[in-house]
């Protein structure tokens, strides 16, 4: 077995296909994983793929030719998630989809699609968590910070919707475990950046503690909730504790 | 009444009158898409976006407040009724336009929900409402969500200007019966409540004539494969008094701008009597670009919905239904929703303080509606005079299948979507999955399992290639004792939210109950 590996990015992954693609080796003979490897197998061989940006623009262009956009948009979420064999999971998936063509996104019963399509709902659905709970923290200087922690990448799936919502502001979201941000300065597109620790510590500096409306919105929601009607059961099930961390109403 | 203070701080007032209005029910965000735009916040997702969840698992979408909690009516079940002595407040439109930017700028919240108690009379409150809209929409620049209260009895035009800036309007049936609304809400009628909810109706449907679409609101786009929902029965009521634009007596606003100044009697402008800066300077501010000046401003797009309370009055779920779905055939409504009523006054015509909400009830109304809006159901399939109330340990498909044996067990393979929808346990997502997926081969239940179709009510009513599940046999009591025993624990967690439950080795004693 020759285990193609790769680093955790889109173009690192679609690189990593090409080659294992490219190498004729045979598909049930070959394995995809991200790094790092956890545990090494016996019998096996690694094989690292730099990455390279005509092999993974040429992978990209092929799913969106010979599949469809939405088998690409698929790919793409499923490449963000945090599992551990999604790139392996892609790479059946597309071995399916270059055979099939646009009807592979229907054949639900397959289980390379099957799999495709439980991570593929696990990230859409906590890209959406995110845009019901990142919450915004004034900053000094007119700016709106929002910390998240979650499991899967999904900053490039929320950053067009608040993009959208609040064009004319100063708003930026980060990613507290991978120290990567989405910057959105007024009237203008967002980009993508990284923090580095020391970025991050003058971040924290600045955020504005005494901000009126903080207190405002706890009461509310604490007034909010008809007291004969409690359910804790019901809230957890909406909103899991794990999804609180950064909530204002929340926090103490 | 109570006393009027007018020196309240805005975070005592948010108290007062979030408390006041937290009663109603409607909290949804959904129905319009609208892109936000460069200078102004906000945007809209027909989805909806729920921000978090209260202490009682009700979703927190919309600032719910009420522009006030005076009231003049005296409503027995209501908090605010004018015999309580309550402290008594009134928000000014800047409270509530601060209120809302700075809590939707920190994505705390998708819009407003704004409602009120009855100040003075109806035109004064409508008045008041219209103008903390107006600036919202205006001065503030907020695309958000707006969902609106129409107070009975308010006069006509202010609800339709009103309905140009909000996204949804909704009137409170409150009971479904007159008689019962004589009992508990001595001021209101139900002709009062009927009559704008008409008017909204009308306006709808011209406003959706003119920019193209079918005069009813769309409803789910699955419905389409469906035939004889309650939709698409013979619409007698609304044939008759439909909104036909004639040129003569359109008024139909091009632009909020172009409203004041062609209509140019402002039914605000005579009785502005607050401090506030009026209509005209505001008028100013008024930006609109050449594009939108001339193209229809949408009235009410995400439509209207109702409420109604359940457990205060005699009526069955039989009747709650049948007006239910002559609400959404007569008067086109995007919802309906039921409030198990919560007591609050002492009251003869009331229930006794110690009752507790009906909420398994409550929940069993909330299933059977969404059968009537996406599954095609009739409430007549579901109730009937002899059978008036909802069964307590079955979910009302799981009833309706088990009076219906005769069509199951169902191949999986072969059966239609409409068909498919009507097993307990498939809902129109599953029934889509099964539909699509099948085209490619065959389906069996370790697919349908992995497809992420639950198959804990379906198994009894479905076969895989000419087999069920297990050997189950299709007969009325076996099921039922099968589904009961399945969903007893869940139909009492609904109505005991959070009473007692049986110990946990692991969960209970961890915690080290008995140091």
């Amino acid at each position: 077995m020759i285990i193609y590996t790769c680093e955790d990015t889109l173009e690192d992954m679609m690189t990593c296909i090409y080659d294992a693609w490219a190498s004729k080796l045979g598909h049930q003979n070959i394995r995809l994983m991200t790094e790092p490897i956890g545990n090494l197998e016996l019998f096996c061989e690694y094989r690292h793929v730099p990455v390279n940006t005509q092999k993974a623009e040429s992978v990209i262009r092929s799913i969106q030719n010979k599949i469809s956009f939405s088998a690409y948009q698929c790919v793409y979420r499923c490449a963000m998630s945090c599992e551990t064999n999604k790139l392996d999971v892609i790479y059946r998936f597309l071995l399916l989809g270059f055979t099939y063509g646009a009807g592979v996104m229907d054949m639900l019963q397959h289980p390379a699609v099957m799999s495709i399509f439980e991570i593929n709902r696990k990230v859409t659905n906590e890209s959406h968590l995110f845009r019901e709970f990142t919450r915004f923290i004034s900053m000094k200087g007119n700016v709106l910070t929002a910390h998240i922690e979650p499991k899967s990448d999904i900053l490039t799936m929320l950053a067009p919707h608040f993009q959208d919502r609040m064009p004319s502001e100063n708003w930026m979201i980060i990613d507290d475990n991978r120290r990567t941000a989405v910057v959105h300065p007024k009237d203008t597109d967002y980009y993508l950046t990284s923090l580095s620790q020391e970025e991050f510590h003058r971040l924290s500096n600045l955020e504005d503690t005494a901000d009126p409306y903080v207190a405002l919105w706890k009461n509310f929601f604490q007034t909010i909730g008809i007291k004969e009607r409690k359910n804790p059961t019901c809230q957890r099930n909406h909103i899991p504790l794990w999804y609180r961390k950064h909530a204002t109403e929340f926090q103490l | 009444m109570g006393d009027l203070r007018k020196s309240l701080s805005i975070g005592e007032k948010l108290e007062i009158l979030a408390d006041a209005a937290k009663y109603d029910v409607a909290c949804t965000s959904s129905g319009v898409n609208r892109k936000g735009k460069s200078g102004s916040l906000g945007n809209s997702c027909a989805a909806g976006i729920c921000h978090s969840f209260a202490s009682d698992g009700r979703c927190v979408s919309l600032l719910k407040i009420l522009q006030s909690n005076e009231c003049v009516y005296d409503c027995k079940y209501c908090l605010n009724r004018s015999s309580n002595d309550r402290i008594r407040t009134t928000f000014t439109p800047e409270e509530v336009c601060q209120l809302v930017m700075e809590f939707y700028r920190r994505n705390y919240i998708e819009g407003l929900f704004l409602s009120s108690g009855v100040v003075k009379n109806p035109t004064y409150t409508m008045e008041l409402m219209y103008r903390t809209l107006y600036m919202l929409r205006n001065q503030y620049h907020f695309n958000g969500y707006i969902h609106v209260k129409a107070i009975p009895n308010a006069p006509g035009e202010l609800i339709e200007q009103i309905g140009y800036l909000a996204d949804r309007m909704s009137i409170n049936m409150e009971l479904p019966t007159e008689d019962s609304l004589k009992k508990l809400a001595p001021h209101k009628t139900q002709n009062g409540i009927l009559k704008p909810m008409e008017q909204i109706q009308n306006r709808i449907a011209a406003y959706r004539l003119t920019i193209g679409k079918d005069a009813r609101m769309e409803r789910s786009a699955s419905n389409r494969y469906l035939s004889g929902t309650i939709f698409e029965s013979p619409r007698k009521n609304i044939a008759s008094n439909i909104y036909t634009p004639s040129r003569a007596n359109t008024q139909l606003p091009v632009s909020y701008e172009k409203t004041f100044t062609q209509s140019g009697t402002n039914p605000l402008q005579s009785s502005i009597s607050l401090s506030q800066p009026d209509i005209n300077s505001l008028q100013h501010q008024v930006t609109s670009t050449k594009a939108d000046k001339y193209s229809p401003v949408p009235f009410v797009p995400a439509g209207q919905s109702t409420q109604m309370i359940i457990g205060a009055t005699s009526e069955n779920d039989y009747q709650l239904l049948t007006t239910t779905q002559r609400l959404y055939q007569q008067f086109d409504l995007k919802r309906v929703f039921y409030s198990a009523y919560v007591p609050l006054n002492e009251d003869s015509a009331l229930p006794s303080l110690d009752t507790t909400p009906p909420l398994l009830r409550e929940h069993r109304l909330y299933q059977a509606d969404w059968l009537l809006r996406y599954y095609g159901f009739h409430a007549d399939d579901l109730l009937s005079a002899d059978k008036p109330n909802f069964n307590v340990f079955l979910d009302p498909k799981c009833d309706w299948a088990l009076r219906h044996l005769e069509l199951f067990p169902m191949e999986v393979n072969k059966a239609d979507y409409a068909d498919l929808l009507k097993v307990p346990g498939i809902g129109i997502k599953s029934a889509m999955r099964i539909v699509n997926s099948r085209r490619s081969g065959q389906l069996t239940f370790d697919a349908l399992k992995k497809m992420g179709i639950v198959l804990k009510r379906a198994k009894y009513f479905i076969t895989c290639q000419g087999k069920m599940m297990y050997s189950i046999r299709i007969q009325e009591d076996f099921i039922t004792r099968q589904l009961i025993g399945e969903d007893y624990k869940s139909s009492w967690d609904v109505e005991h939210p959070t009473t007692y439950k049986q110990l946990s080795l692991f969960d209970d004693m961890k915690k080290g109950a008995f140091q």
